[in-house]
């Protein structure tokens, strides 16, 4: 009966509508997450930094766009490898200390000067040109971590933190992007040192993004290059030629018959 | 003479319902813009969205209509698939009538992604339209498939597309409006199956949540919808081209000229539609010169070729003037008029200061109304007069006419002059600084009543041609 299965149809994506409704507001990716952040203000707290002096963070990024990472010295998971990784990709990115510095917060205010010399030294970051390795007191990381919905908490049993991992890029006090638990999107972080050094990005991953895009942007180039979407614009005109060759050829094979 | 078929007067009693129904519509929104209606601005999406899709749709419908009473007269479409396009039409209005009245469904004719599914509307007032959109492209793109078919049946793809012309020779020949409705049909069928992409990606994002590019959603759209109404315009063309012959007296055969503009449409058509993206920086450059190209290409060659074929078919010919051989001469240059407006639009440096400025719905009304309903109307009423040969009365032909030309371009006067002065197009009501937008709605208004009345005034002088083409079917 097929004005009982059109109903059907109907019914299930009415159903489907309200379902979609209600996913939209329920379950966040990381994308929305990290998108959350943008123009966030960050809090102008004081620094102690790794040579010893004090400074405020709008004093480091003053002179140019600021990458801000969290971490802390004594950790046994991802802060290590995290700062490898942007310490690798940003050398891979280039522009590192001419368009653009690190600022390395460790949210442990156990965490003294010396530590943060011997963490810079063991990640060869000691005499790297523009990075820049600090902690500051208890509340002011409270502060900087609330303004980027960082979340660390610790844990007596280990005397570890558990913790995300963010890196937030930050020019005249703002967030303009932000990578959240990555450390395998070298695109995106490449994506970011772009626009921080003012390139125009036309294309990036966004919150419930598509998966067929209709074109993709290398951020190591700076090439536009088609995506599997564009497949689907060029269907429906390859399809009605072959539909239309089709239909002439089987009709034309009737005529001669 | 020919008998017109059932379907074919069917179709022109649904456009002879609508039509006038949807002008309300749009005399309706003029009369919020003018601010003379106080309290039914809610209205005013829903029917946009209304007048937007009705008209398109009645006009590509009444536009194949024509198509399939030309291809009666060289092939045989099919008379089911004809009554099952006018079902399946029906059933895609009432659908849409439902969405728009009951549900407030007010996401514009674009439908553009994701605004379905995310405006105040309820949620199946949207599925709703998708259904709707649905049963009308899937009967559509049948219609057009068995329209091909019929073509197919007597003519190879080779000798439709009058390739034989192109290679020099005149021999079988091929009548001009076969060749342009098969232009326009395969890009119909092309523009269509964009169109089922879209649904399909929609349907997806209702039932599983996941969402889709918002570029690739716009850039299929407007495959879509861009090249439908580029269709149904050139299917109107070729209503001209098959009836002003005898008015005329002379034959307008194919040539090579002719044969090479049209084929010249079928490639360029459809990359024409890139020209709605100009304002999506993303969309990359090259692409934007494409459109803008293309913009040029679809519609130059087509249109000079036509233009100077018919001035001289009419050139010193024995010309026979009723109301039908005068529309199609003011259709004609409606067509040239719009798309001159559609061209200057399509220039990216103009596309910058006009962009969703009231010039927009200016240049389209004008190719729509005065060159599309223009050249259909006058088809319907050669054909239904050919049937009932009722004496005609040339004072009040004349007189009809004058007042569909002189309402036509005076709402569309009031178009571009607003367009001109930077008043934006989908406002329902105009801010302090944009208040001169209200006077010129105010004076579309009183255009395009004169309009209603012409068109009221064609209807009584078709009556009675329509009934008697009805009887001599009986």
């Amino acid at each position: 009966m097929p004005g009982a299965g059109a109903l059907a149809f109907a019914a299930t994506l009415a159903l489907g509508a309200g379902a979609f409704c209600a996913e939209s507001v329920a379950g966040e990716s990381v994308e929305r997450l990290e998108q959350r952040l943008r123009e966030r203000a960050i809090p102008d707290i004081p620094l102690r930094l790794a040579d010893g002096r004090t400074a405020a963070i709008s004093t480091l990024g003053q002179q140019r766009p600021l990458l801000v990472t969290l971490f802390y010295t004594r950790c046994s998971g991802v802060c290590t490898p995290f700062l490898l990784w942007v310490r690798d990709a940003l050398n891979e990115a280039g522009g590192l200390g001419t368009d653009y510095d690190v600022l390395a917060l460790s949210f442990d205010d156990a965490d003294s000067v010396r530590d943060l010399q011997a963490q810079a030294a063991a990640l060869g970051l000691a005499n790297e040109p523009g990075w820049t390795l600090a902690v500051a007191e208890r509340d002011a990381v409270a502060r900087i971590a609330g303004a980027l919905d960082f979340w660390y908490r610790a844990d007596p049993a280990t005397g570890q933190f558990d913790h995300s991992a963010l890196l937030v890029a930050v020019d005249q006090g703002r967030v303009v992007r932000a990578l959240l638990d990555s450390t395998t999107g070298n695109r995106r972080l490449r994506e970011m040192t772009w626009e921080l050094r003012g390139r125009f990005i036309p294309f990036y991953r966004t919150a419930d993004g598509g998966a067929l895009r209709c074109f993709a942007f290398d951020a190591r180039s700076g090439e536009v290059s088609f995506d599997w979407g564009m497949l689907l614009l060029a269907a429906p005109a390859l399809a009605a030629l072959a539909l239309v060759a089709v239909l002439f050829g089987v009709t034309s094979r009737h005529r001669a018959a | 003479m020919r008998a017109v078929h059932k379907n074919t007067l069917y179709w022109m009693a649904v456009t002879f319902i609508l039509f006038p129904v949807l002008i309300l519509v749009g005399l309706f929104m003029r009369a919020v813009q003018a601010d003379q209606l106080g309290g039914a601005q809610a209205w005013f999406y829903p029917m946009m969205t209304l007048h937007g899709v009705g008209m398109v749709g009645v006009w590509f419908v009444a536009a194949m209509a024509c198509a399939s009473d030309i291809l009666e007269r060289y092939c045989d479409p099919s008379a089911a698939v004809g009554r099952f396009a006018l079902a399946g039409t029906v059933l895609g209005v009432l659908l849409l009538l439902a969405c728009v009245f009951l549900g407030r469904f007010a996401a514009g004719w674009y439908f553009l992604y994701p605004l379905p599914l995310k405006g105040e509307w309820p949620a199946w007032s949207a599925v709703t339209f998708l259904l709707s959109i649905t049963v009308l492209g899937a009967t559509w793109l049948v219609w057009c498939l068995d329209l091909l078919r019929a073509i197919a049946k007597k003519y190879s793809l080779s000798r439709a597309l009058a390739w034989h012309y192109l290679a020099g020779r005149g021999e079988p020949e091929l009548p001009p409006s076969v060749l342009i409705i098969t232009v326009s049909l395969i890009a119909a069928v092309a523009a269509l199956l964009a169109g089922v992409i879209v649904l399909v990606l929609f349907y997806v994002e209702l039932l599983s949540g996941a969402t889709s590019d918002t570029l690739l959603m716009k850039n299929l759209t407007f495959f879509f919808g861009h090249t439908l109404v580029n269709l149904a315009m050139y299917l109107g063309v070729a209503a001209l081209y098959e009836a002003l012959p005898e008015y005329a007296g002379r034959p307008w055969k194919t040539n090579r000229i002719v044969a090479i503009s049209w084929n010249a449409v079928l490639l360029i058509v459809l990359f024409a539609y890139f020209h709605h993206l100009y304002m999506d920086f993303v969309q990359p450059g090259a692409f934007q010169y494409i459109g803008q190209v293309a913009s040029y290409f679809s519609a130059i060659p087509a249109a000079v070729v036509t233009i100077f074929g018919a001035l001289l078919l009419v050139y010193h010919a024995r010309m026979r003037w009723n109301i039908a051989s005068l529309l199609f001469f003011i259709g004609l240059a409606g067509w040239a008029i719009g798309g001159v407006g559609a061209v200057i639009d399509s220039t990216i440096s103009v596309n910058v200061a006009l962009h969703n400025t009231l010039w927009v719905p200016a240049h389209f009304h004008t190719y729509m109304v005065a060159g599309l309903a223009f050249l259909v109307i006058g088809y319907f009423y050669h054909r239904c007069q050919e049937v009932a040969r009722v004496p005609e009365n040339a004072g009040a032909q004349a007189f009809t006419t004058a007042l569909l030309v002189i309402g036509a371009y005076g709402f569309f006067a009031m178009f571009y002059l607003a367009g001109a002065y930077a008043v934006p197009r989908r406002f329902a009501l105009y801010p302090l600084e944009l208040n001169h937008g209200a006077g010129y709605s105010l004076a579309a208004l009183v255009f395009a009543s004169l309009f209603l009345a012409g068109f009221l005034l064609y209807l009584v002088s078709i009556w009675t041609r329509w009934f008697k083409a009805m009887g001599a079917r009986a």
